[in-house]
């Protein structure tokens, strides 16, 4: 352990201008780095990783609960991207003369700061900011597109047990689900809590009439009748406009659920499904 | 005389392979019988109790109720002919005392059926009877522990039935409360017609009111008869260990046993 | 000393405070309603909202919670009597344990089997129950004489013990909305969103509330110990028998519709024997009233008290009964 330490202060003492040995345990962080140009720099991603392909292909480091902290030093890295939660790791990685760059979700303004932000610290500040900025121009476009238009009261659903109305959970007053919804031309309903998600109840769903359900999924639904099989819990809330008005949209992907640079691909998808 | 409850040749263990506890063991009430079952600790006279109220099957032999083998009785047929006293009894919730007594009801009613006047009556017969009437109504954890015994054989009692077995019933009772007790079962046996048959440690109390005595020693019949025949001063040092004086009073023909020394075995 | 007329009198009392609460319960929540709007037939079930927010939203929670709570009462009541330990719990012999395993691994393999209008989660949970109630079954009546109640509270405790390893397992497995839901399945929630759940769940309930009915008597004789009933002629071991199986079958309907909604099962009974003495006759079915009124009422403070988010009912079953339990038994002595 001593001779590894001392190799990581060796590493580090020389490379601490522009890491080459990143490990990112938060797979937003990891689309960024690839989408900055920093993806030849990371070695190893969290259990998590799905993108970008190229990222799938590296060793894997567990995640938010589990980092395993013996394995990241050993690969001697010389910035380890964490969640901002994670301050046990952060201080042994901090005993480890290894710095970290810490991080935590917020709006979907402060997705561009940390692109920015990580192309400060892995030498990539141009291909950051124009990565970033490309994705406000595409927001923007989306908003310009939706400017004007009468903004649906929208229901917007991240969590639900399989095939039933219970535990639902929908993004509210704050979030990037929230500013998302926001740029896309949407209207919270649950926008008055101040809170990134709530547990939403049938009783509260019914009482604040959404015009649209937008329900977005990580993972894709096979086909049409397993679809159908999967929306048909909201046929019991008839008297929810979006649901007499058959406006129950389901967005699969990770577009639509990461904070990361495909952001905007999940706007525009949002957009369209809100003012098709 | 006819055997109202008729122990034949019965032995008991309690886990598989483990040691005999009842032994081979003969044991006739007859009807109006007041019988004492004396023994050392772990003699087997507990568990003869449990034999005879069909609470345990023997391993083998059987037990006759009336004429009847007791394993093809209900427990509740068994229940309405023989009550028991436990030696102790602990509640794990808090009843008044009319409560536990009406329990003593339960093998007299149906499943849905609830207590009803003659019933109550009966419960405050056997109150009456062991001198706990004014007890009535009180929380059956607040009694002091004659009084609770007292209860105990009440509800015993309420259940109407022809036999009753006590298990030590005066063990953890002073001086007083053992007269009070054993006053009771003898009007009890003279009065009421029930049959008796008490397991004890006190050779006083059982010389004073059993008229037969069974002598129990690991798990067999010592000698079994009338107490005054059996109740000497050989069978008292076969049976404890104990050299003892056994006095008859000329007058009033009271036995009375002065134990004197142990001896070794 | 009239039995009947007592009898008659507390329950009938406890029947008409549980009927006002959840007469009262669907007329209440976060949103205000109509009434008169809700019971409207003239005005087309799509358009009536009031009626939707009674029918749907309120009323099917309102019956999920009355049978819960009704379920773990008195499962509590017939677990103490047969074990004596006026510590036992419905969960105590390992049922929640295994109506939790089964809802965390269903979640967590996002498992999909879901029939009749009920989805995945609560049937795995329902089927968990039954594996630990076989499981405790058996290792308890090995035994060569019938069934050993303190074989049973240890099978019990022990299966808790070594069900909440695995679900610790099962959940370090699974990823973190995984893993947070099976958190939240674990605080019990009773919006069930729609009546089959508690269609499915009812079966089970009144073939254990049959077996309940027949019990009491039996269960005042065997707090009194297995020798002194088996003295005054109850059927011990068979009594046992059909104790630790209705109350487990109510106790695994219960878990597998609402999640292990922890305090009712203990201070519901403790409560009602505090009010109305220990005759089960009269504390059974006291107690499956409270019960009901009692977890309606907690859900009816989870649903509304931080609107429009929502507590979970077993935070408030803790927070209301621990404290209300600790003042009665003060205010006793």
């Amino acid at each position: 352990m001593f001779f590894v330490m001392i190799f990581v202060i060796f590493v580090v003492s020389f490379q601490a201008q522009r890491p080459q040995r990143i490990i990112s345990l938060v797979p937003a962080l990891t689309e960024m780095l690839f989408a900055i140009g920093a993806g030849p720099q990371v070695v190893a991603v969290s259990s998590f990783d799905e993108y970008p392909p190229e990222a799938t292909k590296l060793p894997r480091v567990g995640a938010l609960l589990d980092p395993d902290t013996e394995r990241i030093i050993s690969l001697t890295p010389d910035l380890v991207v964490t969640y901002g939660s994670q301050v046990d790791l952060q201080a042994q990685m901090k005993r480890a003369a290894i710095t970290t760059f810490d991080y935590r979700h917020g709006g979907l303004a402060h997705i561009m700061t940390t692109m920015r932000e990580l192309g400060a610290r892995t030498g990539h500040v141009a291909e950051a900011e124009t990565a970033a900025t490309g994705i406000e121009v595409r927001i923007a476009a989306v908003r310009a597109r939706v400017a004007g238009k009468p903004r649906p009261r929208v229901l917007l659903v991240f969590g639900r047990e399989p095939r039933s109305l219970r535990n639902i959970y929908v993004s509210a007053g704050r979030g990037f689900l929230h500013d998302m919804l926001e740029a896309a031309g949407g209207q919270d309903v649950f926008a008055d809590a101040d809170r990134e998600s709530i547990q939403a109840t049938t009783e509260h769903i019914l009482a604040r009439a959404p015009d649209v359900i937008l329900e977005l999924r990580s993972e894709n639904i096979p086909d049409e009748s397993a679809l159908r099989e999967e929306l048909g819990p909201w046929g019991r809330l008839a008297s929810v406009p979006a649901v007499r008005n058959k406006r129950v949209i389901l967005l699969t992907g990770q577009a639509v659920t990461v904070p990361g640079p495909r952001v905007a691909d999940g706007i525009e998808r949002m957009a369209k499904a809100l003012h098709p | 005389m006819p055997a109202l409850l008729w122990a034949d040749n019965v032995s008991f263990r309690y886990a598989a392979g483990g040691p005999l506890v009842v032994d081979g063991v003969t044991v006739r009430l007859a009807d109006g019988a007041l019988a004492g079952i004396l023994g050392p600790n772990g003699s087997g006279k507990t568990t003869l109790l449990r034999l005879l109220s069909g609470t345990r099957r023997p391993t083998s032999g059987r037990v006759l109720l009336g004429n009847r083998p007791m394993d093809r009785l209900s427990r509740r047929e068994v229940a309405r002919q023989i009550a028991v006293v436990p030696q102790e009894t602990e509640l794990a919730f808090e009843y008044s005392v009319i409560e536990i007594v009406l329990m003593g009801r339960h093998p007299h009613l149906g499943v849905f059926t609830v207590e009803g006047p003659e019933d109550i009556r009966i419960a405050q017969e056997a109150l009456a009877a062991t001198g706990t009437a004014h007890l009535e109504r009180r929380p059956f954890h607040e009694l002091s522990g004659g009084e609770k015994q007292r209860v105990v054989i009440a509800a015993a009692l309420a259940q109407s039935a022809d036999l009753l077995l006590l298990d030590e019933p005066t063990a953890s009772l002073d001086l007083g409360y053992q007269l009070d007790i054993s006053s009771l079962l003898q009007r009890l046996n003279r009065d009421h017609e029930v049959t008796m048959a008490i397991s004890t440690h006190d050779l006083n109390l059982a010389a004073a009111i059993c008229r037969e005595l069974i002598l129990m020693r690991d798990g067999r019949v010592l000698a079994a008869g009338p107490t005054e025949e059996v109740l000497t001063s050989d069978n008292v040092r076969r049976l404890y260990d104990v050299e003892a004086d056994v006095h008859v009073n000329d007058d009033t023909g009271h036995m009375t046993v002065v134990p004197v020394r142990r001896i070794a075995r | 000393m009239n039995v009947r007329r007592r009898m008659i009198t507390v329950v009938s009392a406890y029947a008409v405070f549980a009927a006002a609460v959840m007469v009262w319960a669907p007329t209440v929540g976060s949103t205000d309603i109509s009434l008169s709007k809700a019971f409207d037939r003239s005005i087309p079930w799509d358009q009536n909202v009031d009626a939707q927010i009674f029918f749907v939203a309120r009323l099917p929670r309102v019956l999920s919670g009355a049978i819960v709570g009704a379920s773990l009462a008195s499962a509590g009541v017939v677990l103490q009597a047969m074990l004596r330990n006026p510590l036992a719990t419905p969960f105590t012999l390992g049922v929640s344990a295994g109506a939790a395993l089964g809802a965390m691994i269903a979640i967590a393999i996002g498992l999909d089997l879901g029939a009749m209008g009920v989805s995945s989660v609560p049937i795995a949970s329902f089927a968990g129950s039954l594996v630990a109630i076989a499981i405790v079954y058996f290792l308890a009546s090995s035994q060569k004489r019938g069934l050993s109640t303190n074989v049973l509270l240890l099978a019990g405790v022990t299966l808790n013990s070594f069900f909440s390893a695995l679900i610790l397992f099962v959940q370090y497995m699974a990823d973190f909305t995984q893993s947070f839901r099976a958190v939240r399945w674990l605080m019990g929630d009773l919006d069930v969103g729609s009546y089959s759940p508690i269609l499915a769940a009812i079966p089970f309930i009144v073939a254990a509330f049959a077996v309940f009915a027949i019990l009491p008597r039996t269960l005042n004789l065997l707090t009194m110990g297995e020798n002194v009933a088996a003295a005054r002629g109850v059927e011990v071991i068979r009594a046992q028998r059909w104790a630790f199986l209705s109350a487990s079958l109510a106790t695994g309907a219960a878990v597998s519709l609402g999640g292990p909604i922890g305090f009712i099962g203990i201070v519901v009974p403790h409560l009602v024997r505090l009010m109305v003495g220990s005759d089960h006759r009269i504390v059974l079915p006291a107690a499956t009233l409270f019960g009901a009124a009692f977890t309606v009422l907690c859900d009816l403070t989870a649903r509304t008290i931080m609107a429009p988010m929502e507590l979970p009912v077993g935070i408030i079953t803790a927070l209301i009964g621990g404290p209300f339990f600790l003042w009665l038994l003060v205010k006793k002595s």
